[in-house]
């Protein structure tokens, strides 16, 4: 076939085409980029582009793209169809023109099209020249055409088959494997393409299908870049449904879908005229701007980034965004290494005035949105900001070698860490005591003292300094953040001492916090520590005791006391007389079975009601079932009445949520104190469990009791009473000296009480109690004052609860 | 366990480098807070000797 080319009128003609097309087998590489997968996809897009245009025009809405099994690609619209009639210059169809013709077409004509995508224009003719062989057909005035090329040169005259519905344009083509070393098309590149196209022209409808596989897929966004910009965000969490503005400024037309996820990094999609502008360009950079302009705006206006010198900066605005950006222009400028740069100096000033103006509205609109936005760009300053910090810390000069330990530090001779022990002591005196009372050979002190800053006139911040916080890091040997080594922890022992006071615990739980959260390796290792100092010295003679707490102190009391006197209980017959350990037990559960009542009374519950319920609830007649009705709470209203014989206590049942009743009682003379109400939550309570257990085990000692003391007798009425005389006569001749902080201690002291490895309790910080660290530690960071307070004093002191 | 910054529920174990957080860039923001003193705690109320009052300054 190919020999008769020159017969059929084409020749001359042929000659000069030849001579444009062949430019373009000698160098494709010019023209669509390289002869590798790339290049051959490339093909594709170009005839592709072609119906996307005629869509962007607005006469083509489907598309259809077919891989044939002999890996032609055949790529259908419903277009207006290629004009096949004689083009006026070059006295030629123009089919064959476009076809034949380097940088001809529609393209450069702005009548025909508005704007158009198709890189630069080459279009056509380049995928044909590159093509073994190549057809079309056109639809168009209720007609079929058709012609043929192979390698660029026409093999048929534009030929017209005979009526023909419907209109549009296909192209078959199959790539030359004398250009391409490999002429096998991928499904996914094309599929890929193709949907971005799609996204990309809200509505347009492209299918396509794989003959070799059978695998087809229709893509159809009505949504257009809207579903683009959710699709790109799937996976992420997002902060708010899509924002979308369209505007035309100055004949360019520019479209764009914003939204912002949980994620850290952005995606962000441009397309100038359909071209995924791979390397940006002006209408990226009119994004960017806007977008950094638009949210500070908004932060300021609205004070969100108050009392920080943090400043958002575009990466912080951009953090978690999906954006897609679509502009379309009439005279396009691409730069870049592959052309994929948009030039157009213009558009960037178009582009950010729109954007500026439409998020800007978006944002007013929707300040719950807004602030969302603006919390995240903060985290991610708040973030940079604090790589900064790190990096500068672990940057400055040998600052975390240990070979440049810090001053305050009083170090041990020991090198081996599984030896050496870090004593981290709050308060500069207490830090002085621990330095004189160590073993040096083994001990290092860190003496830390916080930093206190006023921030109102009635109030004060503790914190830790930064400064120590260096030290600190430092002391422990191991780095930080990405360059941590916790095989170089110096201490094996790092054990936190602090005052028994609520500044103590304070420091402790800030302490305890930083470590669980930048060192948990610490905690893991079993390396951490709570030093026990003790909280009273009592001294009878020359005897001198350390006691850890409240409750050693008691025990301490008890056991003199019960050395020193005899408890007759109850009269005649029934009289038992008690000491030694009987005496001991019973004082003990005495004083815990009060401790109970004292703790309900803090929640505001009646001594006797309480009592009158445990006494109930020993003998089952009141039970869960008597909050389940009405009724039966009305029925245990009248028993507690009863065994309380207070006349003045008004008794009234209310329902609770989850098919309950409670009793509340309440004064009926004096509103004063607060009623006492009696629900399920107080008959499951732990304390009210105590009073029944304490209760049963305590039947057998009924007053009145009989104290004898060196011949003396007093006669007491009550349990708890005679509970406490035994406490009074074991504190006589005790003197009892309080510690309020470590400073009170002398360095002997502190060395034998709390530091010596011989005599010491050290509490060790398990990892399980991190949770718990955390949630003490919250509730001290929390905004609210007065429930903090109150947390505070009743948790503070509590440093047990860590050790579960 | 939730990650202490962004409360995202996170691995605890040793298994996740940047526990307890859910990711470096929360350890980051946490330990900027720590180095710019962002975490305070209220101090003890009547534990410190408080400044006299203007109405007790006066002679």
């Amino acid at each position: 076939m190919s020999g008769r080319s020159g017969n059929d009128g084409y020749s001359a003609e042929s000659i000069r085409v030849l001579e444009g097309l062949e430019a373009v087998r000698k160098r494709p590489g010019m023209y669509i980029g390289d002869t590798a997968e790339r290049g051959l996809h490339h093909l594709v897009t170009e005839i592709v582009d072609n119906s996307v245009d005629e869509a962007l025009a607005g006469y083509c809405t489907e598309i259809g793209v077919t891989i044939e099994s002999d890996d032609r690609v055949s790529v259908e619209d419903n277009g207006r169809g290629i004009p096949v009639e004689v083009h006026s210059s070059e006295k030629r169809s123009a089919l064959e023109v476009v076809h034949t013709v380097l940088h001809a077409g529609g393209k450069f004509d702005r009548g025909a099209y508005r704007v158009s995508g198709g890189l630069h224009g080459v279009g056509a003719s380049v995928v044909n020249a590159l093509s073994q062989e190549f057809e079309v057909e056109v639809r168009r005035d209720g007609r079929l055409y058709y012609q043929r090329y192979e390698r660029g040169v026409p093999k048929t005259k534009v030929e017209d088959r005979g009526p023909s519905a419907g209109r549009g344009t296909r192209t078959v083509f199959c790539p030359d494997p004398a250009i391409f070393p490999e002429v096998s098309f991928k499904y996914e590149v094309i599929a890929r393409y193709l949907r971005e196209m799609a996204y990309l022209n809200a509505g347009l409808r492209v299918r396509l299908s794989d003959e070799r596989s059978g695998r087809r897929e229709e893509f159809h966004y009505p949504g257009g870049i809207r579903e683009f910009a959710r699709a790109l965000g799937q996976g992420s969490e997002a902060l708010h449904d899509v924002i979308y503005f369209h505007g035309v400024r100055e004949g360019v037309d520019i479209e764009c879908a914003l939204q912002w996820t949980d994620a850290l990094h952005e995606v962000v999609f441009t397309y100038a005229n359909n071209i995924h502008t791979i390397e940006g360009g002006t209408h990226l950079s009119g994004l960017k701007s806007a977008l950094t302009r638009a949210v500070n705006a908004y932060a300021a206006r609205n004070n969100l980034v108050k009392g920080k010198e943090l400043k958002l900066e575009g990466d912080d605005t951009r953090e978690g965004l999906v954006a897609v950006l679509s502009v379309k222009l009439p005279e396009p400028q691409y730069e870049g290494q592959t052309k994929t740069k948009l030039g157009n100096s213009e558009v960037e000033g178009l582009v950010a005035a729109l954007v500026n103006e439409k998020l800007g509205e978006y944002l007013e609109k929707h300040p719950g949105e807004a602030r969302r936005i603006v919390a995240h760009a903060v985290e991610a300053a708040a973030a940079r900001e604090a790589a900064r910090r790190a990096k500068e810390l672990v940057r400055r000069k040998g600052a975390l070698d240990s070979g440049a330990l810090p001053g305050k530090l009083a170090d041990c001779q020991e090198r081996d860490p599984a030896r050496s022990e870090l004593f981290i002591v709050e308060g500069d005196s207490a830090g002085g005591s621990a330095k004189q009372g160590r073993d040096r050979r083994t001990q290092a002190i860190l003496p830390l003292r916080g930093k206190i800053l006023n921030v109102e006139r009635a109030r004060i911040d503790k914190m830790l300094s930064s400064a120590e916080l260096r030290t600190l890091i430092t002391a422990l040997g191991m780095g930080v953040g990405e360059d941590k080594d916790a095989g170089k922890l110096r201490y094996h022992t790092v054990v936190i001492m602090t005052d028994a006071d609520v500044d103590g615990s304070h420091i402790r739980t800030l302490l305890l916090t930083f470590f669980f959260r930048q060192f948990p390796e610490l905690v893991e290792g079993g390396h951490l520590y709570i030093a026990q100092p003790p909280l009273f010295r009592a001294r009878k003679g020359r005897q001198e005791r350390y006691l850890k707490d409240e409750a050693a102190l008691e025990e301490y009391l008890t056991d003199l006391g019960v050395e020193a006197v005899t408890l007759v209980a109850g009269k005649g017959a029934a009289a038992r007389e008690l000491k030694g350990a009987p005496l001991k037990a019973m004082v003990r559960k005495a004083l815990h079975y009060e401790r109970m009542f004292e703790a309900l009374e803090r929640r505001s519950k009646e001594r006797a009601v309480v009592a009158a319920l445990a006494g109930l609830a020993a003998q089952r007649r009141a039970t869960a079932e008597s909050f389940r009705s009405e009724k039966a709470a009305n029925e245990l209203a009248l028993l507690i009445a009863k065994e309380v014989r207070r006349p003045e206590l008004v008794a009234r049942v209310e329902a609770e949520s989850g098919a309950a009743y409670r009793i509340v009682f309440h004064q009926a003379r004096n509103g004063a104190t607060a009623p006492t109400a009696v629900d399920l939550a107080l008959f499951h309570c732990g304390e009210l469990r105590e009073i029944r257990r304490l209760g049963a085990e305590l039947e057998g000692f009924k007053p009145p009791f009989a104290l004898k003391s060196g011949g003396v007798e007093r006669t007491i009425e009550s349990l708890k009473e005679a509970a406490e005389a035994v406490l009074e006569a074991g504190q006589k001749g005790v003197e009892i000296q309080r510690y309020k902080g470590l400073g009170e201690m002398n360095p002997e002291q502190l060395w034998e009480t709390t530091m010596n490895p011989e005599a010491r309790t050290l509490l060790r910080v398990q990892v399980g109690s991190q949770e718990e660290a955390e949630a003490i530690f919250q509730r001290l960071m929390g905004e609210l004052v007065e429930p903090r307070r109150q947390f505070i004093e009743e948790n503070a002191l509590n440093v047990r609860n860590l050790d579960i | 366990m939730r990650c202490p910054i962004c409360k995202k529920p996170t691995d605890g174990s040793a298994a996740n480098r940047w526990r307890p957080f859910c990711c470096e860039r929360c350890r980051l923001i946490d330990f900027g807070r720590w180095m710019g003193e962002d975490y305070r705690a209220p101090d003890a109320p009547g534990e410190r000797v408080r400044e006299p009052r203007p109405a007790d300054r006066k002679d």
